[in-house]
């Protein structure tokens, strides 16, 4: 066994970061400064911001705390994409730029801006609460502590991913529908609702469920799959919101009158095809106008990036297909009745 | 503002536990939950292995009594034997009291908690979450906090203490979102700001705000510190950063190999080689290093952890995330080349000088977590046991203060009080007579610390670091913060942690100078045995008039005589 002793050749590469800045004491509008330094292979974003902190500009604001892609601190958009920057190397985006040599850093979007690259995580967590983002225990306080309760690995793997979250909020950063209506739950907060809703331990799942459908909730995603793309634990969020829609269908479809207008575009659907034709839904249940607007650009950039397009439409077959079709009719009548309740 | 019953420094495990028993404790008290970071972005989420109980869901016949054995004999005899009764007949309760109210433990094939071996322990009795541990707790307490209304002061950095003669008013903070200096008058204040091994800096596997606050202000209040020269390194930390490879990269057959491409390990345990205990392959790393065996680079000396004769199969079945972690942190795929390393600063043992019911000298402050010393830990806490000692010590703190916050009367903490923390903060902006860059004393402070006060330690290597460290407390008098504003100025945040981890760096480099002998994760090569006689005691660091004065503590001793402490 032989290592040669010069193995980790320290090339360097000067490059540019182009970084976004706005203090709100001061500037009437945000604008970017450039820093260029020399990087060898194997730093990261969050190591060059440190260093031009530390070396060029002590003034440039930035979260950063475990630098182990662990706490969610850093989140920020690096040429464009929402990511975490203690686990980008600086290396592997260079060559996504598209001026050659230069990295541009900007703040998440679709949360309020503070400074620079700092945005107010507040509202996420407004959300969380809202959404009973918690377990309400079905054990008495008074009880705890005594026994265990017994969780099969089974459902432990339901959610189980879903427990990866660190709120880093990348996702709520590339949220479509969010850009348009802040008010929207957000794909981290589905994601928790979901994990919340699979535990038997839980006592809550009613009463989140019916928050979950009414507006600006689960009905309103669009499911362009941006979430889920970008999720820096590639967790699945998308399967997370199909859960709590079918879950929705399933145990509250006769009672909801406020989704829908998206259950309909659900529901026709499952009569036409009895199958989800997922990238039809946004159009119906948005209408069209809105998609134009807000999808196609979406895309086009998508495309324009090099990133990988949304996944062709995707047609899962719908769990316990057979009910849904029982249901179907009885909710048509609702929506029927609902429509008509409506308009008088 | 309305005073608070209990103010809780820390969102971490410790301090979210303590805010959780309180307002379970008495629903009807006013409390506060302070943190520099969302509470969900402490440390406590970095912790992956897990947390020690005997529940016998493993290992039938694991009993309390055996994992009280296990800590005192980990802690090489200096815990305390009272505190790690309560440590370990409460494991049991913490850990099902978590589960009850939503932590995603792993589970047996019975339904029941998971548990796995962790080093030092007889049997495997620590129980967890996938890798993930720290994270899911941290997360399960963070939501039952939100569920239970805790109210909570988000991106908030505490300063100090306001003291009246030998009792605390409350404390004072800086709002970061808005740059003001905050009262926050209270009966009682629990400090949990976690631990101080960043001191280490670039040696260290801790975040970057793990530089004890908490600790500082308490020292700087005049409450004692103990035990501060007990540091844990933990051997293959990466060379750039210092984040952890975990055991398990060695576990899987891993090498470890010097420039000269030796396995440099039959040197120092032919038997066990790379599997060693942890202090020793650590200190096998070091010497490597010393004796000019390890490579070199801009960001200092390292040695190989090499898993390419693994093989990409294996490495990607059982490694994924060592692969994961080589690749993002170090730009090295591991199938393809060796991973760069070197011991890293990982725990700190010492903090506030507490008793077992967290409580300080001082009437109504209160100390709990890796910040607090009680000691359960000793001279060397065992891996799992951290988890724990912050769920046991954090629901303690939290119960003591709910039931003692009446005793006291909060103070009141005038505008003078807070106008002179503000002129003194801004004093760092002038630029007359200010011009030393804070990352260059950082550094230099992780550097002396490393060399000087690391694993191997020596009277003459302590002296110059303890020189070097008041040379660069001297050079901070002329620092400058360059960011102006008062908005979010992380500039002016990083400064004053350093300020914090200069303060306390001079405690561990004092107490490591002090103590002659070699204990736990204390190794004097000058005094390279263990010394009962001198020094079965206790280390205390207290601030009088602005200068550190050192005293002793007994320990507090049980069932278990002093032995050897032998693997
Ligand atoms: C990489 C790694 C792996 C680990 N693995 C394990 C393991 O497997 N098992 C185990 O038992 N232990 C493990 N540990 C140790 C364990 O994780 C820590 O000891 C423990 O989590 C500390 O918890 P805490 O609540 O005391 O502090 P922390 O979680 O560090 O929380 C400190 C809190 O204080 C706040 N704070 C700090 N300063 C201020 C200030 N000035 N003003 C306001 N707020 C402030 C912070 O915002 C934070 O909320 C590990 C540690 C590391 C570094
Ligand atoms: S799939 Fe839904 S939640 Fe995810 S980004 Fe698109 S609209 Fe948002
Ligand atoms: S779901 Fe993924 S991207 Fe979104 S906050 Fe959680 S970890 Fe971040
Ligand atoms: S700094 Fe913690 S995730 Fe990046």
């Amino acid at each position: 066994m032989t290592v040669p002793t010069d193995q980790h050749k320290e090339l360097k590469k000067d490059v540019t970061f182009r970084i976004f800045r706005f203090n709100p004491q001061v500037d009437s509008k945000p604008y970017f400064d450039d820093y260029t330094i020399p990087v060898e292979r194997g730093i990261t974003v969050l190591r060059s911001l440190n260093y031009i902190k530390e070396h060029i500009d002590a003034s440039i604001s930035f979260r950063a705390f475990c630098q182990a892609g662990i706490c969610g601190s850093c989140g920020m958009r690096i040429n464009g994409l929402s990511q975490l920057a203690c686990t980008t190397q600086v290396w592997d985006v260079l060559v996504k730029s598209k001026e050659p040599g230069v990295i541009k850093v900007e703040p998440l979007r679709n949360l309020p801006l503070i400074k620079d690259l700092i945005v107010d995580m507040d509202p996420l967590v407004g959300k969380m609460k809202h959404y009973s983002n918690w377990i309400e225990s079905t054990m008495p306080e008074s009880s705890m502590g005594k026994k265990e309760f017994l969780v099969s690995e089974e459902e432990f793997l339901r959610y189980d991913k879903a427990t990866d979250c660190i709120l880093c909020a990348s996702c709520v950063s590339e949220c479509s529908i969010l850009r348009a209506n802040k008010e929207y739950v957000s794909p981290a907060v589905l994601l928790k609702s979901y994990r919340m809703n699979a535990d038997s331990r839980d006592a809550l799942h009613e009463q989140r469920l019916a928050e979950l459908v009414k507006d600006h909730g689960v009905w309103d995603c669009t499911h362009c799959y941006r979430c889920q793309e970008t999720c820096v634990k590639s967790i699945p969020i998308m399967d997370a919101i199909h859960g709590i829609r079918e879950d929705a269908i399933e145990n509250r479809g006769m009672k909801d009158t406020s989704g829908s207008k998206h259950a309909e575009a659900f529901m026709t659907d499952i009569a036409k095809k009895g199958k989800l034709v997922e990238a039809t839904l946004p159009i119906r249940t948005n209408g069209v106008i809105w998609t134009l607007q807000n999808l196609v650009p979406m895309a086009a950039k998508m495309i324009m990036k090099r990133r990988t397009p949304p996944p062709p439409p995707l047609v899962k077959s719908a769990k316990g297909i057979k009910t849904f079709r029982e249901m179907f009719k009885e909710m048509t009548e609702h929506v029927k009745q609902d429509h008509k309740s409506h308009k008088k | 503002m309305k005073p608070f019953d209990i103010v809780i420094v820390g969102g971490g495990g410790a301090g979210l536990y303590a805010a959780m028993e309180a307002m379970k404790t008495n629903p009807s008290l006013n409390i506060a939950v302070l943190s520099k970071v969302y509470p969900n972005r402490s440390h406590t989420s970095a912790a992956q292995g897990g947390a020690n109980a005997a529940l016998a869901n493993k290992a039938k016949d694991d009993t309390v009594e055996m994992h009280i054995f296990d800590t005192i004999k980990g802690s090489d005899y200096l815990a305390d034997q009272d505190a790690v009764d309560v440590l370990c007949s409460e494991a049991p309760k913490i850990i099902r009291e978590l589960d009850n109210i939503g932590t995603p433990w792993s589970r047996m094939p019975d339904n029941t908690i998971a548990q796995r071996p962790f080093g030092g322990a007889g049997r495997p009795r620590c129980c967890y979450c996938a890798d993930k541990t720290g994270h899911t707790i941290l997360q399960t307490l963070y939501e039952q906090c939100l569920k239970k209304g805790v109210i909570f002061f988000n991106e908030y950095f505490a300063l100090s203490l306001s003291v009246k003669g030998s009792r605390s008013r409350g404390l004072i903070a800086m709002n970061m979102k808005s740059g003001k200096i905050e009262a926050f008058p209270a009966r009682t204040v629990i400090l949990a700001t976690g631990g101080y091994a960043k001191m280490y800096w670039n040696r260290s596997s801790n975040a970057a705000g793990n530089t004890g606050d908490g600790q500082a202000i308490a020292y700087r209040a005049g409450i004692p510190m103990k035990d501060m020269e007990f540091v844990q390194f933990h051997p293959t930390g990466l060379r750039k950063s210092g984040l952890l490879v975990t055991e398990g990269a060695r576990g899987e057959g891993g090498y470890l190999i010097n420039k000269d491409g030796e396995r440099f390990m039959a040197r120092y345990a032919k038997e066990k080689m790379e599997l060693g205990p942890r202090d020793l392959v650590s200190r096998s790393l070091e010497t490597e290093i010393l004796e000019g065996r390890g490579f070199d680079s801009p960001a200092g000396k390292y040695l190989h952890l090499d898993l390419t004769h693994l093989g990409a199969d294996l490495i990607k079945s059982r490694l994924p995330q060592i692969r994961e972690m080589s690749m993002q942190f170090e730009g090295v795929d591991p199938i393809e080349e060796p991973i760069p390393v070197r011991p890293t600063a990982h725990y700190s043992m010492g903090g506030v000088d507490t008793d077992n019911f967290t409580r300080t000298v001082m009437d109504g402050v209160y100390a709990a977590g890796e910040c607090g010393c009680v000691s359960v830990h000793g001279a060397n806490r065992l891996g799992g046991n951290s988890l724990l000692d912050i769920l046991v010590f954090g629901r303690i703190a939290g119960h003591t203060a709910a039931q003692e916050a009446g005793k006291f009367e909060p103070g009141n903490i005038s505008e003078g009080e807070l106008t002179a923390q503000y002129d003194d903060i801004r004093s760092f902006m002038h630029s007359s007579g200010h011009y030393e860059r804070y990352g260059e004393l950082r550094e230099e402070l992780g550097q002396t610390l490393g060399t000087n006060v690391g694993i191997f330690r020596e009277a003459s290597l302590l002296k110059k670091g303890i020189q070097d460290i008041a040379e660069l407390k001297e050079r901070f008098k002329k620092v400058r913060v360059f960011d102006t504003s008062d908005v979010f100025n992380t500039n002016l945040m990083q400064v004053l942690e350093l300020r914090n981890m200069l303060d306390l760096a001079e405690t561990v480099a004092a107490g490591a100078y002090a103590r002659e002998e070699s204990r736990g994760s204390h190794t004097r090569t000058d005094f390279p045995v263990r010394d009962d006689a001198k020094w079965h005691k206790h280390t205390l660091a207290t601030q009088v008039n602005g200068k550190l004065a050192l005293s002793e503590k007994s320990v507090t001793m049980g069932r278990y005589e002093l032995q050897e402490r032998t693997y």
